[in-house]
């Protein structure tokens, strides 16, 4: 569901081979001496075994999406994989002959420089990465999907930790091209294989990654149950990916939900909208419905300014609505509207959830009433909570009871004269209930700001060596790229 | 056909016949001989290899399952039931269409639906219920499942009891039973805490007896705190939070310094 409202924002009209040529073969030329760089980034990075860099390289590889074309394709993969070599001829079926152009272009640069020397995995499993890409991008879904099992039996064969960034991407797309052609059944017990292996191998990234993928392959299915025993029995470490963390909190908030955990799921549900990035806007729509949902059945009423984020109001219109008729607490208004948005709420499969929260509106109708009268009859009672059934009388006495026990109110019942008596509230300020909550407030206070101090981070060895000159230039430079590419892999990962 | 095959089914006709006499000792009997057998079908999940009898087989294990799980019910055995349903369930998930729908289907899982309830393993409910299409929640068996847990939420507690007189099959009479003694737990919870007092005529309509002596046993046994006087049952009330009348100094101080210690870490 995510992805597909991700995705649009994602695929660029094919490439079309516009008359402008010379223009066309200079954009190819730029895009391959990019690619070129990033592939050099790569090597630097297997060789000095410095994972950073080659997280940078997907960054980067992110950046360059949108100008993919065939020939760039093909011109890079001469280049890395030389033209004639057995990885390049594994390559060659999934991407489409070049037209005249791109040819040029391959000769013109990859001359002999690299056919010779020897190859690396990374390198290797980079083109995978970028064909996969490609193939998604041009929606050649079907040739994605045979590749990309193609790409995981490859991988599986490699065993290095400098290719565990760019393995984790590749599951994605795996699971990705499986899911937009539907058949994410199948994969299941391939991406558990791999999980296993991930974590024999230490790959908490790929573990992490992998996790999620199936997490989200057995919710497509409604597969709470499967997925839950596996989240509670996967290993659990510190989140490395803050879009696998945002995903791990949805999909955990979700399952909590389904298992009336409510508290928790608004917990995780809460923290995966706040964490995840303001483009990821499919992802965070999806998170707010859920949370309105369970905040509701919480007996809670979302704020409205919820309902008014920038982007969002067209989306969590029938959710607003849903929470106009629980805060009211009135059951014709609460039906019209399920019934109203029932093709929404069936797309979004929270239509479960929405049955129970009648209960809820039951709930605050009565809470409204007790609130309002201090006594009432028990046929006025039914009547206000338009309860249709054969008996309402009764049913409105064993409603109430139950909210009486269960706290929701605090009333006693008179079965002889048939009415209910609320109890005057107490003067709360009497009692040592204000004293605790302002406790719990401190408390609650003082542990964020102990955990702020604690998450923040200082870079080994600044106070050992003064940094030269010259690696300062070379890190700001970095940072800089870095601060750059974040928003675009933002944007491409959600 | 295999001669396993028909050994099966030979033993299968024996097992019904068995359960159609009420005659239980035999039929778990041959039903443990039959689960032995399936052991041998390779076209039976979680292999589900394709053999040219695998249609028969299925079918023939699913049969074989679903009156397992019927005996489970008449012999009123709730762990049998999980362990016969947990079996069977594989073959209305992941059977992916090689045989045709069971008839039994909806009735069994409503079945299964009423037992989570009835256990109240409400979240297990809910995951159950996530797994059934829309087309399936309108199925009579499954709506009267789906139905007594919103009454039984709302606290609509004569409705549990009236859906008995409906009950969609034979089999969800046993569980319709249990479920009319959690209801009845349940209604004494919420009176507790709801009257102050009620007639002995009153709290007997409404605990479901017939009459006085198996209230005053019930009260006796379940609730010993509950108090008969004059033709009224008595609640304890649950203390009331009193107001408090002394300052709990020691624990304001212990409060106060903790704060002073985190500022100081602070500043």
């Amino acid at each position: 569901m995510v992805q597909d409202v991700e995705m649009k924002d994602q695929t660029t009209p094919p490439n079309s081979i516009s008359s402008a040529v010379p223009l066309e073969i200079q954009q190819t030329a730029a895009v391959v001496a990019s690619l070129k760089d990033i592939a050099a980034l790569i090597e630097t990075g297997a060789y000095a075994k410095e994972v950073r860099r080659i997280a940078r390289a997907v960054r980067l590889t992110v950046a360059l999406r949108k100008k993919l074309t065939n020939s760039v394709i093909n011109g890079f993969l001469d280049f890395a994989l030389g033209p004639s070599s057995e990885a390049r001829a594994r390559l060659a079926a999934y991407v489409a002959k070049d037209d005249e152009h791109g040819m040029e272009v391959d000769t013109a640069t990859s001359g002999g420089q690299s056919s010779s020397k020897h190859l690396l995995p990374e390198i290797e499993i980079y083109c995978h990465l970028l064909v996969l890409i490609f193939l998604i991008d041009q929606k050649q879904f079907k040739q994605a999907k045979a590749f990309s099992s193609a790409s995981i039996a490859r991988l599986k064969s490699l065993n290095r930790r400098t290719v565990d960034v760019l393995a984790s991407r590749l599951y994605f797309y795996y699971s990705h091209s499986y899911e937009v052609t539907g058949d994410l059944a199948e994969i299941r017990g391939n991406l558990l294989a791999l999980h296993r292996i991930a974590t024999l191998r230490h790959d908490e990234l790929g573990q992490e990654t992998l996790l999620n993928l199936l997490l989200r392959n057995y919710l497509h299915y409604n597969l709470y149950d499967q997925a839950e025993k596996l989240r509670s029995k996967a290993p659990r470490f510190e989140a490395h990916s803050n879009h696998q963390f945002c995903r791990y909190l949805f999909y955990l908030g979700k399952i909590r939900t389904i298992q009336l955990e409510y508290t928790d799921a608004k917990e995780a549900l809460l923290q995966a909208a706040r964490k995840a990035p303001v483009s990821a806007r499919g992802f965070r729509i999806q998170c707010n419905k859920w949370a309105v949902l369970v905040r509701l059945l919480l007996g809670e009423i979302p704020e409205r300014t919820i309902f008014m984020q920038r982007g969002m109001e067209k989306a969590l219109r029938p959710y607003f609505e849903l929470t106009n008729a629980v805060r009211i607490g009135d059951l014709e208004l609460f039906r019209t509207v399920a019934e109203k948005f029932a093709t929404t709420f069936n797309t979004d499969r929270t239509h479960n959830l929405i049955v129970r929260l009648r209960h809820n509106v039951i709930r605050t109708g009565l809470r409204n009433i007790s609130i309002s009268y201090s006594r009432i009859s028990l046929v006025d009672v039914a009547k206000k909570l338009r309860l249709d059934s054969a008996n309402p009388v009764a049913d409105a006495e064993n409603i109430v009871a139950k909210a009486i026990r269960d706290g929701a109110i605090d009333a006693t019942l008179d079965h002889a004269n048939g009415w209910m008596v609320s109890k005057e509230t107490g003067d709360i300020y009497s009692t040592n209930e204000p004293q605790m909550a302002f406790n719990s407030r401190i408390a609650f206070c003082l542990n964020m700001h102990n955990e702020a101090v604690r998450a923040l981070r200082f870079p080994p060895n600044t106070h050992k060596e003064k940094e030269s000159a010259e690696k300062r230039r070379e890190r700001q430079q970095q940072e800089q790229e870095l601060a750059k590419h974040i928003a675009e892999e933002e944007d491409d990962d959600f | 056909m295999d001669p396993k095959v028909t050994e099966a089914t030979q033993l299968f006709g024996r097992f019904k016949a068995a359960i159609v006499r009420n005659d239980f000792p035999t039929s778990t009997n041959l039903l443990s001989q039959l689960k032995v057998m399936l052991t041998g079908f390779k076209s039976l999940p979680p292999l589900f290899e394709d053999t040219p009898s695998s249609v028969h087989e299925l079918t023939l294990a699913r049969d074989i399952y679903e009156h397992a799980v019927i005996l489970s019910v008449e012999m009123e055995d709730q762990d049998a039931f999980e362990r016969d349903f947990f079996q069977l369930k594989p073959y209305y998930t992941d059977v992916g269409g090689r045989i045709p729908p069971s008839p039994q289907e909806y009735p069994i899982l409503g079945l299964n639906l009423l037992r989570l309830l009835v256990q109240n393993r409400i979240a297990e409910f809910h995951t159950e219920l996530e797994l059934l299409s829309s087309a399936a929640l309108e199925n009579p068996c499954i709506k009267h499942a789906v139905e007594l847990e919103q009454s039984f939420m709302e606290g609509a507690y004569n409705r549990v009891l009236i859906a008995r007189q409906t009950v969609p099959h034979d089999t969800y009479v046993y569980f319709m039973d249990l479920l009319a003694k959690t209801v009845r737990d349940e209604i004494a919870g919420c009176s507790e805490k709801a009257y102050d007092y009620l007639s002995i005529q009153d709290a007997r309509q409404m605990l479901l007896f017939t009459s006085d002596k198996e209230l005053s046993e019930y009260i006796n046994e379940e609730h010993p705190e509950w108090e008969i006087k004059n033709g009224f049952v008595y609640f304890q009330k649950a203390k009331e939070v009193a107001p408090s009348k002394e300052i709990p100094s020691l624990q304001l101080i212990n409060q106060t310094l903790s704060y002073a210690r985190e500022l100081e870490r602070i500043v």
